[in-house]
């Protein structure tokens, strides 16, 4: 029966997490911004309430929770500081990776270390953009070639979050040159690999205190078991990867939707309060008229976003799924980054001043659109699903026809 | 529990209507819309079919009154249930959700404001339509002077003995010309605004009471428009909704137009239901007649406008979910409900015209199997009736900006 109300336990989460945001992220924000990082104490508080394991399996100290709670404690962080949600420790990214492309059996083995005592510094990562598409052949221009011992990975990765923090990575990277996207790969390399060193860290228009940026892969060896197969079919590891990819789209849109949701409530309590021409601003039709287009845009978003979350958790047909989740993540980002303008619009001059959150919040929602596959490549995705077409991931990933995206 | 799946109840409701209407309403759609009319053969029959598939739910939602006894740890489903039959309906032809026989969009004022007599005088009358004639109730608020301006209406009520006399002219009036009665508004002092504003239900038949023009539409042509005018026309007391009592104070008044927080996603719902089927026609016109390739299709431009109205549509579908599931919550709903009907009265429209765009001028064809340019006639409507896009902006702002009163 469709019902729009989060479990007792959800609730209580939520409710939790909203306190943490609220009375921890939200006053230091512009510090965490200017560190361009997240300080050790709040760290290690995310880390006791055990905000990045939520979805971990039970194996890997985690919560076995499923993606409809995962989305309403990213909403809470994003509401706070979106930037944050990316800085806080855990497995992240690297985490629903290696559960998509290995199965939850190797979790345990994978996720070691996160949920114990000094897990508050401990980050994961994912490393698939490339600098530049590849030009020689359809697929990444990083290299994993056969020895006898594994493999040996050659290649540059960018846009990679948390690379200079993360312990252990997924890299994708090409096997097999001569069949595109159907030969790639994508191992686990961890930071003491003396094949793997961070590049150098990107300074970008937002989201700060996460921080993006190089892998860079000197002929790092990596063991047969270090790489993650799917269930070992071509079309699995395919679909394996899609899953992921689009799993984490979902994840940042929530957070997308807590910074809609930031925006829309700043911008309305200013129409509340400002007077200009004898009344308040929002009740001027063009200004109250924007506002409604915006809650329209928060609500939608989320309601979206609920959905694609659920889908996953009944354990709906993938497509059905996948489909859910494109066209949540699209909507969401695209909506998000309208909030946020208008909410720095409507402010006027104030807006663009650093005094207030509102500009940080336009930069943060335009970066947090290209921090996952972008709402371009997820409504590609949405239309192939609806079509019947072949699925692969050059669908969201970085070909010469699309542009490069953070993970 | 956040769940969007159907109850079993409601999936066998919706599958049933999907079949009747591929099957039965969509052939004949073309000819209905030629002869200005629903042929009440098919209305009877359907009436007939429906009382094994239609459950208690979507009785109690037409009739006002619960079949049975309910048990009150389980809320009603009457709601959401509703949207979901009126967008299968719709997606096969949305003039029949319309032109289905029973107190139509006179009910909810009639259930929200009438005395218990009242209820069961009015609606009780169309429980015997299985084996007697067909019957339509209507709603007159709308004059050729006041549309978005409800609170401008100028026919008037004075009373005379036992006998209200009323005088004007309504438009617009949805089955108008065959409806037993209709819900009049009409006002006992224009100056008092709101304040003097009375709600009768009007018999057919009553001396005064006519029906004027049918009118020529753009689209919605076999649903029946009508013009009433009522000159002289003497009303029993009985027939003021909710009896004099119910307007000594403001409440009164906004208890008649609460109508259109139920009514409100219904209209959604259809323009849903329309703007899908445009979808899927397009949709289903690039799969057959497009060469598709990846791993970005040649024709991505299309795939980006397929993906978008995907999207829309499903967004404003949650808020007409959102928006029921309150009411069925018993939870005051008009802000959703008047998001689900700008969102989706928006989205359709869209739909439609990019779907015409989409398969170019095959697109405007008209034949039993090229239904698109009916639908793109169809739908501009559903942007404009239960008040417009930006009559429910009006009613948003209100309920997101402080103390606005109008503007």
């Amino acid at each position: 029966m469709i019902a729009f109300e989060p479990t007792e336990d959800q609730r209580l989460m939520q409710q939790a997490v909203a306190e943490f945001a609220k009375a921890t992220l939200l006053p230091r924000t512009r510090e965490l911004e200017h560190a361009r990082g997240v300080p050790e104490d709040i760290r290690r508080t995310a880390h006791e309430m055990g905000l990045g394991l939520v979805t971990a399996p039970e194996a890997a100290g985690g919560q076995g929770q499923g993606l409809v709670t995962s989305v309403l404690i990213e909403e809470e962080l994003g509401a706070a500081d979106a930037a944050a949600a990316f800085g806080l420790a855990g497995p992240g990214a690297f985490g629903r990776a290696v559960i998509e492309l290995d199965g939850p059996e190797r979790a345990a083995e994978l996720l070691a270390g996160f949920a114990d005592e000094g897990g508050w510094d401990r980050f994961g990562a994912v490393a698939w953009s490339e600098p530049a598409p590849c030009r020689t052949h359809e697929g990444f221009a990083t290299r994993a070639e056969r020895i006898d011992e594994g493999y040996r990975i050659t290649g540059k990765k960018a846009f990679v979050g948390n690379a200079a923090l993360a312990d252990r990575f997924v890299v994708f990277a090409q096997v097999e040159p001569d069949r595109g996207w159907g030969g790639i790969g994508a191992f686990v390399v961890r930071r003491d690999n003396p094949g793997l060193r961070a590049g150098e860290r990107h300074k970008t228009l937002g989201l700060d205190a996460a921080s993006f940026g190089e892998v860079v892969l000197e002929g790092a060896v990596v063991r047969e078991a270090d790489r993650l197969h799917g269930d070992g079919s071509e079309e699995g590891f395919t679909r394996a990867a899609l899953r992921f990819f689009v799993k984490h789209a979902l994840v940042v849109a929530a957070r997308a939707v807590g910074l809609a949701r930031f925006a829309f409530d700043l911008a309305r309590e200013h129409c509340d309060t400002r007077v200009a021409f004898g009344k308040p601003i929002g009740h001027f039709q063009a200004v109250a008229f924007t506002l409604a287009d915006r809650a329209m845009d928060v609500e939608t978003s989320r309601w979206l976003v609920w959905k694609a979350a659920a889908a996953w958790d009944a354990g709906l047909h993938e497509r059905e799924a996948l489909l859910a989740s494109a066209r949540a993540a699209a909507h969401a980002f695209e909506a998000t980054m309208r909030t946020a303008d208008d909410c720095v619009q409507l402010f006027g001059g104030s807006g663009f001043i650093r005094d207030l959150v509102a500009e940080k919040l336009m930069r943060d929602a335009k970066q947090l659109m290209l921090a996952a596959p972008t709402a371009e490549q997820l409504d590609q995705l949405a239309s192939a699903i609806e079509l019947g077409q072949k699925l692969d991931p050059a669908l969201v990933l970085p070909t010469p026809d699309t542009q490069a995206i953070f993970t | 529990m956040i769940e969007f799946a159907l109850s079993k109840k409601q999936q066998e409701l919706k599958e049933a209507l999907h079949s009747l209407g591929r099957h039965v309403i969509r052939p004949m759609s073309l000819d209905m819309d030629r002869n200005k009319e629903v042929p009440e053969s098919f209305l009877r029959n359907f009436m007939m079919m429906s009382r094994g598939v239609r459950s208690d739910d979507i009785a109690e939602f037409h009739e006002g009154t619960p079949r049975k006894e309910r048990d009150p740890s389980k809320p009603s489903e009457s709601n959401r249930t509703a949207v979901i039959a009126a967008e299968e309906l719709a997606w096969a032809d949305a003039a029949i959700p319309l032109s289905m026989p029973g107190p139509g969009l006179g009910a909810p004022p009639v259930r929200a404001t009438g005395t218990p007599e009242q209820k069961k005088r009015f609606l009780g009358m169309f429980r015997d339509m299985d084996t007697g004639p067909l019957k339509w109730g209507a709603y007159g608020l709308t004059e050729p002077g006041a549309g978005s301006d409800v609170a401008g209406i100028r026919t008037s009520c004075r009373k005379d003995g036992s006998h209200w006399v009323l005088n004007g002219r309504k438009c617009y009036i949805t089955n108008g010309g065959r409806a037993v009665w209709t819900v009049i508004f009409a006002t006992v002092d224009p100056s008092l605004g709101r304040a003097g504003h009375r709600a009768f239900v009007v018999e057919k038949g009553t001396p005064g009471f006519e029906v004027g023009k049918i009118e020529d539409k753009m689209g919605l042509r076999a649903n029946e428009t009508a013009e009433l005018v009522l000159e002289d026309c003497r009303v029993p007391e009985e027939n003021l909704l909710g009896g004099e009592e119910a307007y000594r104070t403001k409440e009164g008044f906004m208890t008649a137009m609460k109508t259109f927080d139920n009514t409100r996603p219904l209209v959604a719902a259809m323009a849903v239901g329309i703007g899908r089927a445009a979808y899927e026609y397009a949709r289903d016109f690039v799969k057959q007649n497009y060469v598709l390739t990846r791993p970005i299709p040649r024709y991505a431009a299309i795939a980006d406008k397929l993906a978008k109205i995907g999207r829309r549509l499903e967004a404003a579908r949650l808020l007409v979910h959102r928006a029921t599931y309150l009411a069925d919550m018993n939870i005051p709903n008009a802000k959703e409900a008047s998001m689900s009907k700008a969102a989706a009265g928006q989205a359709a429209t869209l739909a439609c015209i990019d779907a015409i765009e989409i398969c170019g001028a095959h697109g405007t064809l008209s034949s039993e199997h090229a239904l698109l340019e009916k639908w793109f006639r169809d739908i501009k409507v559903y942007d404009i009736f239960e008040g417009t896009g930006n009559i429910q902006r009006v009613v948003i702002s209100k309920r997101i900006v402080s103390n606005l009163k109008s503007f």
